[in-house]
């Protein structure tokens, strides 16, 4: 199996790579790992690699909505199935299944929970993840499901940080110079939550300023345990890479009936219900 | 002279095609513009002929209660609906109880019933999530192209709610009322706390003694 992930430059992303090869080995599968590094062209070498060195199946976490449809096409063409894990791209019957967390209903939660907290007034900004991803979007709508619900709370910046740390810390830095009295952060992951965090801790607000993040990664856990950080949406990358690993294991068996999407619940983390939770998943 | 009028035609014309070559626009201004599907037009299908069917089956509150108690696979088996894998799921129910107190956020309201008596919220101001389009069933995320298009009903859904359903009941309620209410709750299947369930109403009555 190749397993063909957006990028191994986040920790989230490793160990999403790592438990598909993990569940691959299990099942009696070699696999391989292709970091796309965030870069569809390259994702694109690895999809040609991948048909020509005679893969069985790609577990796939793409880069772009759009731009790696494609890739996807090509593969079915090749009689090779995929199956994307994470995120999503924009084609209903190009990938053989695709397993989602559901980002938009983690979010409305957090926005409930953010509403709530800073009592339905104030400033804040949001830092957008990778531009082309659905999930971006589906955490940015479901977020503004609720909030735009509120008039007394002002977004002052919308910019994207690429899901990156410190590109987010950068970013705010920037904000933060316009922007000094903001009330909240929410962010479109836990690697740019940790980044804006760290700018926060630089310009003297930590504390003062609560973040917000998604994807329940070991150092957010850590900081809400910590009171550093308010919530976080708890995704399960285990789950997911273990169902589109036993999902090629079913389709090399003969399985074709696979459902196109899956959807993986998401759970909200805070400080209240923290002791239940680990990173990446359930204690 | 002729330089001068050449001069100033050249910067008019730069100017021109600069000023429309480049536009300004939010980012999720752009991304809400991709799509053509009709959320609303879908959502209110559903409200008007997908939905009745299913609530006219919904579960009664205080049964659900005592089912989670004696016997919880057999309550999450019958009764929830969720999209795909995880511990959280959804339920369509049904009940009546007396008003405990109008709050900013939500009613309080002491079910009553035959079998487990709890005191639950019926939201009225967070309305929002998945829990009414998830908890009937009915709705199936393969039908839609992307996952953006299916999130949309949900919001469309929750419009109708704090437009149609919540006004007319939150301008009279009051405690003491004894109301009827239908709508859908959340569990988490994993850590199952009925302690503060919350309901998302898609009908609610103050009934006339």
């Amino acid at each position: 199996m190749a397993i063909v992930v957006s990028t191994l430059n986040n920790p989230w992303f490793v160990f999403l790579a790592e438990r598909a090869a993990a569940k691959a080995k299990e099942l009696g599968y070699e696999s391989k790992i292709f970091d796309s590094q965030n870069n569809t062209s390259l994702e694109t070498d690895h999809f040609e690699n991948a048909i020509s060195s005679g893969y069985d199946a790609v577990l796939f976490n793409p880069t772009d909505a759009d731009g790696s449809v494609v890739n996807v096409k090509n593969a079915t063409a090749a009689g090779i199935p995929v199956f994307c894990m994470d995120r999503e791209i924009n084609s209903s019957g190009a990938a053989t299944s695709q397993i989602l967390s559901d980002s938009y209903s983690g979010c409305v939660t957090i926005a409930k929970y953010f509403v709530e907290t800073l009592n339905k007034k104030g400033k804040y900004v949001e830092l957008l993840g990778l531009v082309g991803d659905n999930n971006t979007w589906n955490r940015s709508k479901g977020f503004h499901s609720v909030v735009d619900h509120y008039p007394g709370l002002k977004m002052v910046a919308q910019q994207s940080a690429d899901f990156d740390r410190n590109k987010a810390m950068e970013v705010l830095e920037s904000i933060l110079q316009a922007n000094p009295d903001i009330d909240a952060v929410f962010c479109g992951n836990d690697a740019m939550a940790m980044g804006a965090y760290q700018a926060l801790v630089a310009s003297g607000k930590a504390g003062k300023v609560k973040v917000f993040g998604f994807d329940g990664a070991e150092d957010v856990v850590k900081s809400i345990q910590d009171g550093k950080i308010i919530a976080t949406g708890m995704q399960f990358p285990e789950v997911m890479a273990q169902t589109a690993a036993m999902m090629a294991d079913q389709y090399f068996k003969g399985k074709r009936d696979f459902p196109k999407k899956m959807p993986v619940a998401v759970e909200m983390v805070k400080k209240d219900n923290v002791e239940n939770y680990a990173a990446y998943g359930k204690k | 002279m002729k330089k001068v009028i050449k001069y100033i035609a050249s910067v008019l014309l730069v100017g021109i095609v600069a000023y429309n070559s480049v536009y300004f626009k939010k980012l999720d201004e752009v991304k809400a513009g991709t799509t053509s599907f009709d959320a609303a037009g879908y959502a209110g299908k559903f409200w008007n002929e997908k939905l009745p069917p299913r609530l006219s089956k919904a579960i009664e509150i205080g049964e659900l209660l005592t089912l989670l108690q004696t016997d919880k696979e057999k309550a999450f088996m019958t009764y929830s609906h969720a999209l795909g894998i995880g511990n959280v799921k959804y339920f369509l129910v049904k009940g009546s109880g007396i008003i405990q107190s109008v709050d900013e956020n939500q009613v309080s309201v002491k079910v009553e019933s035959e079998n487990e008596k709890p005191e639950i919220n019926i939201a009225t101001e967070y309305v929002f999530g998945n829990a009414v389009r998830d908890a009937s069933g009915v709705i199936d995320i393969n039908a839609f192209v992307n996952s953006m298009d299916f999130n949309n009903v949900s919001a469309e859904i929750n419009k109708i709610i704090r437009e149609k359903v919540i006004p007319p009941f939150r301008s009279k309620v009051k405690k003491g009322d004894r109301i009827f209410f239908s709508g859908a709750i959340e569990l988490n299947k994993e850590h199952l706390s009925t302690r503060s369930i919350e309901v998302i109403p898609t009908d609610l009555k103050i009934i006339k003694d």
